[in-house]
């Protein structure tokens, strides 16, 4: 009776009315291309982004008399750079489709979810960390220069409760952007137990 | 074009794809069927597993067969799809166990549609589809591979979970179709 109804459904399966679908070589060269083509687009936008930042601040290294601010720069356009770097390296690293073959089902979707996360998990060190010297260094001799300009004193106040609220801002958006990827890590860690269960269950 | 100006490995990528195409194209849309319901994103999917295999021919070094080959990036390609939208609509997936022990849906359809036609093809295949759906990926490829035939050594190969579990997978896989197809037929008698 299992056998019969086992052979009756894979007959039902089998026999479905297909959706035949027709793509041509061209076609398919044509998409390809297309992919890249998104890729690079992503990437250009990326690299625009990054010489936004470094013009702003080699500009600051040009109007900013004091040493310590026009070191600041040269240390945030560092960690631009290393960023941008990071970003291109770890883009060069994305699956190759033929991986999809070479691996088995259950190999291939823990492989890019572990991926995933370790991107995540590792955002402070490769995204957040490299800003924050420069930023620092940028931000106390700014202030320090501020308060050798002639008016400094008599608002003296006002200029320390600025740079302090300009300093906490800065930390409370490195912390946020540090803490939502750790929970999308955490998430996908989830998803990667789930997997390790389902290949223990079977 | 001038097909002497193309390089032997295109030439021989694109042959094997059109090779492969010929030969389970149609198998491809089924697949595709086993895992999007709606028409145009099951549309998008078909492209983008075509796309995938297209490309990923281009590093076949027979080290398995075209087959095994195909499947598995057409699964890995459709697994990703369910996982993309899974993360999207938190929709439930659950394993082949806990379809054994879910109570049957559309009794009443089941007992008319057996009384008047012991095949109503439709229904039947929208009823394995409903089946299908709702299996966790690894299940749903074991399932799938299934239906078409496979014995549970390709499974295995295919999906890297060991041939035993995949015969067991395949038993409890008949013990459900058994109890959901053979359900209306029984009310019939």
């Amino acid at each position: 009776m299992e056998n019969e109804t086992g052979g009756d459904v894979k007959n039902l399966w089998q026999n479905q009315q297909a959706e035949p679908i027709q793509i041509s070589l061209a076609e398919l060269h044509q998409k390809a291309q297309k992919l890249e083509q998104r890729v690079r687009w992503r990437n250009l936008g990326e690299y625009a982004a990054s010489a936004i930042v470094i013009a702003c601040f080699g500009f600051y290294i040009w109007k900013f008399p004091a040493p310590m601010i026009r070191f600041g720069c040269m240390l945030v356009i560092a960690g631009v750079l290393f960023v941008v770097y990071q970003l291109h390296k770890k883009g060069a690293a994305r699956t190759v489709p033929a991986e999809m073959a070479f691996r088995t089902c259950l190999d291939f979707h823990r492989q890019q979810l572990e991926r995933q996360r370790d991107l995540l998990r590792g955002v402070w060190t490769w995204y957040l960390l490299p800003f924050v010297p420069g930023i620092a260094v940028f931000l106390i001799g700014l202030f320090r220069w501020t308060m050798t300009l002639p008016h400094a004193p008599a608002h003296a106040r006002v200029i320390i409760i600025t740079f302090a609220l300009t300093a906490a801002a800065c930390a409370l958006v490195f912390f946020a952007i540090g803490k939502l990827n750790q929970w999308a890590a955490q998430k996908l860690q989830r998803e990667i137990d789930a997997l390790n269960e389902m290949e223990k269950e079977s | 074009m001038n097909l002497d100006s193309i390089p032997e490995a295109a030439s021989r990528q694109d042959q094997l794809y059109q090779e492969a195409a010929a030969s389970y194209g149609t198998a491809l849309g089924r697949l595709a069927r086993g895992y999007e319901a709606d028409p145009d994103r099951r549309r998008d999917l078909l492209q983008e597993i075509h796309l995938a295999l297209w490309q990923s021919l281009a590093g076949f070094d027979a080290r398995c067969s075209l087959r095994t080959w195909l499947y598995r990036v057409a699964h890995n390609v459709a697994t990703s799809h369910v996982i993309r939208e899974h993360r999207l609509n938190s929709r439930t997936m659950v394993g082949i166990e806990a379809l054994e022990t879910l109570p049957a849906k559309n009794d009443e359809r089941d007992r008319d549609s057996s009384r008047e036609s012991n095949i109503d093809r439709r229904h039947a295949l929208a009823k394995l589809l409903l089946l299908i759906h709702q299996l966790k990926p690894l299940d749903r490829q074991i399932m799938l591979s299934y239906l078409e035939d496979m014995d549970a050594a390709s499974i295995a190969e295919i999906t890297g979970i060991s041939p035993g579990n995949v015969a067991t997978k395949i038993h409890r896989i008949k013990n459900v179709l058994t109890t959901k197809f053979h359900q209306g037929e029984d009310h019939g008698k």
